[in-house]
């Protein structure tokens, strides 16, 4: 009787194959975010501590390693904030009858909105 | 637009043999065949077991994409071998390996039981819980209503979303995105009312929660079926429905 | 089959990705670059953060972002390998969140 050969696990499956490579990269996303709030949370304690333990902070901010770090941390918040928007329309199918809702108004929707935040923020804290 | 023909005469396969009365695993085994700049992966694959090999074992059956037998690996990539064109991998070699997270029964072809098993424990059926009389006529549908699922029906079991799926490489237990996207085809259908015997396979650990939305079940899907996106879907509806469960306790479960 | 909870965690998740992905990026841009550069005045920053929105904005960002990345990082790992220790995994990830969104909270309302 023949005698199947056992599928086989990877143990590296996610460096494998580009698609997985990214899916790995968008979830790991998670850590820079979490990295940066814990970043912004201090910054906010220097904030409420009076305004030179703001100083103090903002000449660490101002070295290459906070630099570097939130270099590689905004990549990451885009990285994750481009593929959240491209599965909006994947697990929101609107419908209009019979017609599918063009994924791409949604995705465009979400785009929006992230610019008109952005603006909001920058606004707030610059004007 | 297809390119221009290629002045290639022949083309290198490298296939993964596995013949359980000889090999201990899987082997790749080399053989040049005639390039044809229309032939694809399964027309090399016919040729080499009627003029080269014919001890070659391989699934196939319509060659149009429509029968979902000739899943394997090429390259490494899950694909139709009927619609996987030589001339898309210039100069080669071509790698063609059985579909990957799957045991392997000999050379190409797979043991699907697993498959089979959960394919069945969905309930993939129009369930009701009573027939309507005859002179009622038919389960009438609205364009609308057809349109919630018929998308989730055009799978045609091949089972490449399988062979791209991290998850059910590693989890035994999840039922995959074919056999979940079938759930849905069947709890969106407007004539079916067995959305509450399925709900508790489905909505569980082993279920749809086992997704971490990879999404190379949608990529590699021939059909457009969109099998992550109806995970994704699913999750949805049955967050709203935990919560509503609270909202409501004494509702229906 | 045990009716499964996720959908608690799936849905913090899932408002922590939506609000991550609007507005990350933009407060990296302030705090991570344009606070370094002096581009941005102390007594702005100390207004934004005592005003009763300012605060309840920073403790609802942050602790949301805690939690979608507890519950992101708590399966990437397992899928990338840990899946004999997802129950721990699931704990120590989940305590870490509700850690960081305390911490959140004194600094918010401090």
């Amino acid at each position: 009787m023949a005698r199947p050969y056992p599928r086989e696990r990877s143990n590296a499956w996610f460096l494998e194959r580009w698609p997985y490579r990214v899916f790995v990269l968008r979830e790991l996303s998670a850590l820079f975010l979490a990295l940066y709030m814990g970043v912004l949370l201090v910054l906010a304690a220097r904030v409420h501590e009076g305004s030179s333990a703001f100083r103090d902070y903002v000449d660490a901010l101002q070295s290459p390693l906070y630099l570097a770090f939130h270099a590689v941390a905004l990549l990451f918040a885009l990285l994750h904030s481009v593929t959240w928007f491209q599965a909006v329309p994947k697990g929101l199918p609107l419908r209009r009858g019979e017609q599918r809702v063009a994924p791409a108004l949604l995705i465009g929707a979400n785009y929006v909105a992230m610019l008109a935040l952005t603006v909001l923020v920058l606004v707030v804290v610059l004007s | 637009m297809t390119q221009a023909p290629s002045d290639a005469t022949t083309i290198r396969l490298e296939i993964a043999r596995y013949r359980p009365e000889q090999d201990e695993r899987p082997v790749l085994e080399r053989y040049d065949v005639p390039y044809r700049h229309e032939w694809v992966v399964l027309d090399a694959l016919n040729y080499l077991k009627d003029h080269i090999d014919g001890t070659l074992s391989y699934r196939w059956s319509c060659r149009m994409g429509i029968c979902g037998s000739c899943g394997m690996m090429v390259n490494g990539v899950p694909k139709l071998t009927c619609s996987a064109f030589l001339r898309d991998y210039l100069p080669g070699p071509i790698r063609v390996e059985p579909m990957a997270n799957f045991p392997v029964e000999r050379d190409l072809v797979t043991v699907l039981d697993d498959f089979m098993e959960k394919f069945q424990a969905v309930k993939p059926w129009i369930i009701r819980d009573g027939e309507q009389p005859l002179e009622e006529g038919e389960y009438r549908q609205t364009p609308a209503q057809l349109a919630d699922f018929k998308q989730f029906s055009m799978c045609i079991n091949c089972m490449l979303c399988y062979a791209a799926c991290p998850v059910y490489q590693h989890e035994d237990e999840f039922l995959g995105p074919a056999v979940l996207a079938l759930a849905q085809r069947y709890n969106h259908d407007s004539r079916d009312q067995g959305k509450g015997e399925r709900q508790e396979l489905i909505w569980s650990d082993e279920g749809i929660w086992d997704c971490t939305f990879v999404g190379e079940c949608s990529a590699v899907c021939p059909k457009h079926v969109d099998p992550a996106g109806a995970i994704q879907q699913a999750k949805v509806e049955s967050t709203v429905g935990w919560y509503r469960s609270f909202l409501a306790p004494f509702g229906r479960g | 089959m045990r009716r499964s909870n996720e959908p608690l965690f799936w849905s913090l998740f899932s408002a922590g990705g939506v609000v991550t992905a609007l507005l990350v990026p933009a407060l990296i841009l302030v705090t991570g670059f344009l606070v370094p550069a002096e581009r941005v005045e102390f007594g702005r920053l100390e207004a934004i953060l005592s005003h009763p929105v300012g605060r309840l904005a920073l403790f609802g960002v942050a602790s949301l972002t805690f939690i979608h990345a507890a519950h992101r990082l708590r399966h990437v790992l397992v899928d990338m390998g840990l899946r004999r220790f997802r129950g721990p995994i699931a704990v120590a990830a989940y305590l870490a969140a509700i850690g960081g969104a305390a911490w959140a909270a004194t600094v918010a309302f401090a």
